[in-house]
């Protein structure tokens, strides 16, 4: 395909929907919201590798589409579209305020996703961040406010620890493109810090545990659309944002890697404990968010520690963010359609009916299902540390009588290692 | 002399003959005191713009007047002054817009007009300045025209207010004064002299002098930046009208306080006889300090102008500590500064005005759903507010990174904590305006509303605040363009401080 119409598709992929913001422009133009999407749903469509580099714009930025992007933009186009369709009656008027906040939430987005550089990531996750509280609160009730409040704490702080990682990047190599970013900071001696800058700015973008109480509290509260963007928008490019200004593939951190895994696993197992319980169905979507993002950093912590397996199978976390994506999406829609089911659908078709008889049934098979092998994995766990407990506590049972042995015990074995240590040093 | 010696005393007199006319026109000829503003305005710009392409290639513009035995007033456009002499022309302009907007109707507009057209005059002229003392003459200068602009409004607040500010300003150049002089007497010259100073290869017995001469100098200028704990005038100052205000914050008063600074460490000590004194490090800490109480004082205002008062105090030492960093990059994020933090206070200072003048907004706790009612202030608010906080890709964005930048490249991270701890305040004490005004519901009635018909105000208050925050963003965006603030700061760092 011609390269100047991918240019230009490209350029109009940010530029259209940025247009549209434009309360003058989106008023005059019918079904502007999904207008806004079908450059970047061409682009999905399209075959081949395109880029575009504007030397001029910001520190020199550029966009580019590849098989990578692809899926990403494939999931984002999706759920942008479910969401402008689904989107209240009263925010598809002309005059309604969170109109703007759609558009340029939407631009961000895009931006990001298609930005080839550091800095362009950063700004257009920046602009997409802050428009999003716009869509957050657009149901202006306490609970709402609340959450948004929360959102934008975090959000503040991440982009602060995000700014701080860039700096440092930007002080190792003049050149901020994620290839040469990845390359130089896994030899540059501020690795470590520029690492935990990116993970926890990320993390709480992400709303990954133990930064996930805004992911919570905004389920709890957002309204449906807004809710399904909650995993295309914030949680999507969050992670995406961590595969790539993280220094993956390229050296082996020690130690670190480790931190992040257990960090990981912990996550997953902190969300899968609620699960189980069974938490409100307006809020399981966000448990499970947590639970794969849980999932997610622990394999972000394995590819710090083995950059040759990283390298491998890389190409399969694009596809996976952006599965994630649908598939939370997806559940976000129905569980919000049941929980809404009573008041928005007062006479339910039987075939619908059958349908939500059904989903929920297949939720609750899960929840059993994941209840019962956890549950006995833990009886197991627990009845074999009892066992060894016992066989300790039989140990110092048997020490006891021999009073002097048990109160010298400690001196004893010094005095045996030092021994041993010494003779070893003369052999 | 030649015609380009001619052109930086021009420059000056673009905005000091039609000031003097309006100050003799009769209240009621307002078409002939706009035409006189604005043409002053167009003269300037057009002047300025040609001494800009000169500059760029390499040509030297100087004007040198006899004022005393070995001391002569000078004139001198070089990358540095004609950085701040554009800063000055463009918002001039703009401002000039938007005052006669602000004050149509009210009284004593040639009066008015006649002192704002002073105040740029000497403002152009304190950065032109080729030596130090045509830097005080008109540094002084400036306070006198801009007492009268202050107190404009005649009420006791404002009376109040103007006393304060006499009282700071005289002190600090008093204490300007007595430097300057003392430094005369130990160097016999007082002409800035770029790469190095002038006190290259002084003796050592001099330099318990120069560290209290360094002291005298900055905190006569710190005076006028809003040092801490200098800065007391400022947000008193707020009384003023807006486009008084904006002119105060962003142009006029403060920047030529900071430009007095990056002055005193390059032209008159130079940054690596500063830093081998050990002053640029205290000079650092202080510019940090006030950053941070400057915004945390910011916090807690209900008062609109108030809270931006505070806020100029916290930016305006960005300027001077990616001065007193004394790193090429860091100087870059400092001067550079100058325009940003120019082009988003005023912004916010104009949206303000109009938030008073169209509905009687003063206080933030009125805000509530005024985006709805304004959006297109509100909106440029919004960029302006952005830029503050240091969102890519407004201006203020920029700044932070080439401050940060700079701080690391000589080794002083702790600057790196400053900025984020800013950004964290700014966005605490903004953040909440924003949502206020969008997010919000209206409330019945607002505390004064004027009617404007359809439009949410008039043209001439719209039209400056929309242009300014196009501005801010777009020296962000395009922000490697040849004459973007950036490259010209650059420039100014490659030409005047770091040599190669």
């Amino acid at each position: 395909m011609n390269a100047d119409i991918y240019a230009i598709l490209l350029l109009l992929v940010v530029a259209w929907p940025l247009l549209l913001a434009i309360p003058a422009l989106h008023s005059r133009l019918p079904w502007s919201r999904h207008l806004a999407i079908i450059p970047a749903a061409m682009l999905t469509v399209l075959p081949g590798d395109a880029s575009l580099e504007l030397s001029w714009l910001l520190f020199g930025t550029g966009f580019a589409v590849n098989s990578e992007t692809r899926w990403i933009l494939l999931m984002t186009v999706a759920i942008w579209f479910t969401a402008a369709t689904l989107s209240k009656p009263s925010m598809r008027d002309h005059g309604n305020h969170a109109t703007p906040f759609f558009f340029l939430t939407l631009t961000g987005n895009l931006g990001a996703i298609l930005a080839t550089d550091l800095i362009s990531f950063f700004s257009f996750a920046t602009l997409m961040g802050y428009s999003f509280y716009g869509l957050l609160i657009q149901d202006s009730n306490d609970e709402v406010r609340r959450a948004g409040r929360l959102y934008i704490i975090f959000l503040v702080v991440a982009d602060l620890l995000l700014f701080e990682a860039l700096l440092l990047a930007a002080f190792t190599t003049e050149d901020l493109r994620y290839e040469a970013v990845r390359e130089a900071m896994a030899g540059a001696s501020s690795l470590q810090f520029y690492l935990w800058m990116v993970l926890i700015g990320f993390a709480l973008k992400a709303g990954v545990w133990p930064a996930h109480l805004w992911l919570l509290a905004t389920y709890r509260s957002v309204q449906r659309s807004t809710a399904l963007l909650l995993m295309g928008v914030p949680v999507a490019m969050g992670l995406l944002g961590a595969v790539r200004w993280l220094p993956l593939g390229e050296f082996d951190i020690q130690g670190t890697s480790e931190v992040i895994q257990i960090m990981g696993i912990v996550a997953f197992l902190y969300a899968a404990q609620k699960l189980i319980r069974r938490p409100a169905l307006k809020i399981l979507p966000a448990w499970i968010t947590i639970a794969v993002t849980g999932m997610f950093i622990a394999a972000l912590g394995a590819g710090l520690a083995h950059p040759a397996i990283w390298r491998q199978y890389e190409y399969l976390s694009y596809p996976f963010i952006a599965f994630m994506g649908i598939l939370l999406a997806t559940l976000t829609f129905f569980t919000s359609r049941l929980q809404d089911s009573p008041q928005s659908i007062n006479l339910p078709s039987p075939r619908m009916a059958a349908f939500h008889l059904w989903v929920a049934r297949c939720f609750n098979t899960l929840q059993r299902w994941t209840k019962e092998s956890l549950f006995g994995f833990q009886s197991y766990w627990s009845s074999t540390w009892l066992k060894t407990l016992k066989q300790i506590q039989r140990m110092l049972d048997w020490q006891k009588p021999e009073g002097f042995v048990g109160e010298w015990s400690a001196r004893i074995t010094l005095f045996v290692l030092v021994g041993l240590a010494l003779a070893w040093l003369a052999a | 002399m030649n015609w380009d010696a001619w052109l930086p005393l021009l420059v000056i007199l673009s905005s000091l003959l039609p000031g003097l006319i309006i100050f003799a026109l009769a209240e009621e000829r307002v078409r002939l005191r706009t035409v006189l503003n604005l043409s002053g305005a167009l003269i300037k710009l057009a002047l300025v713009g040609w001494m800009l392409w000169g500059v760029y290639n390499g040509n030297h513009y100087e004007t040198r007047l006899a004022l005393l035995p070995n001391l002569d007033l000078v004139l001198r456009a070089g990358p540095l002054s004609l950085f701040f002499v554009t800063l000055s022309a463009v918002l001039w302009m703009v401002t000039t817009v938007y005052a006669i907007g602000y004050l149509e109707g009210s009284p004593h507009r040639s009066r008015f007009f006649g002192f704002f057209s002073l105040c740029v005059t000497t403002t152009v002229g304190v950065a032109l300045a080729g030596n130090l003392i045509t830097f005080l003459l008109f540094y002084e200068l400036l306070t006198l025209a801009t007492y009268p602009l202050l107190v404009h409004r005649g009420t006791e607040a404002a009376r109040r207010a103007g006393r304060t500010y006499l009282a700071y300003t005289i002190f600090g150049g008093a204490l300007l004064l007595l430097g300057t002089a003392w430094l005369y007497s130990i160097t016999g010259t007082l002409e800035f002299a770029p790469q190095g100073g002038f006190l290259n290869g002084i003796g050592k017995e001099h330099h318990p002098a120069l560290i209290i001469i360094f002291i005298l100098l900055i905190a006569g200028f710190g005076v006028k930046a809003a040092l801490v704990p200098l800065h007391g005038w400022l947000p008193k100052a707020m009384v003023a009208p807006a486009p008084v205000s904006a002119l105060l914050h962003a142009v006029a008063v403060v920047k030529a306080g900071a430009f007095g600074i990056v002055r005193v460490v390059y032209d008159v000590f130079g940054v690596e006889f500063a830093a081998d004194l050990g002053v640029t490090g205290p000079l650092a800490w202080l510019a940090a300090f006030t950053i941070i109480y400057g915004s945390l004082r910011a916090l807690f205002q209900d008062d609109l102008k108030r809270r931006l008062a505070f806020s100029t105090v916290s930016q305006v030492s960005y300027i001077t500590l990616g001065v007193a960093i004394a790193g090429p990059i860091a100087t870059i994020g400092g001067v550079v500064h100058l325009v940003h933090q120019g082009l988003m206070k005023i912004t916010l200072f104009f949206c303000a005005g109009n938030l008073a003048e169209t509905l009687g907004i003063h206080k933030i706790s009125e805000m509530n759903g005024v985006g709805r009612r304004m959006p297109w202030t509100m909106a440029a608010f919004t960029i302006g507010a952005f830029g503050m906080i240091g969102a890519p890709p407004i201006a203020g964005f920029i700044t932070k990174w080439y401050l940060g930048l700079g701080a690391l490249e000589v080794g002083q991270d702790w600057v790196i904590f400053v900025l984020a701890g800013s950004s964290l305040l700014n966005a605490a004490y903004f953040l909440p305006i924003l949502h206020r005004a969008w997010f919000q519901e209206p409330p019945d009635a607002w505390p004064e509303e004027h009617n404007f018909g359809r439009k949410e105000t008039a043209w001439a208050l719209l039209l400056p605040p929309v242009l300014t925050a196009i501005l801010a963003l777009a020296v962000g965006l395009l922000v490697t363009l040849p004459f973007s603030p950036l490259e010209w700061a650059k420039l100014i760092a490659a030409r005047e401080f770091y040599q190669p």
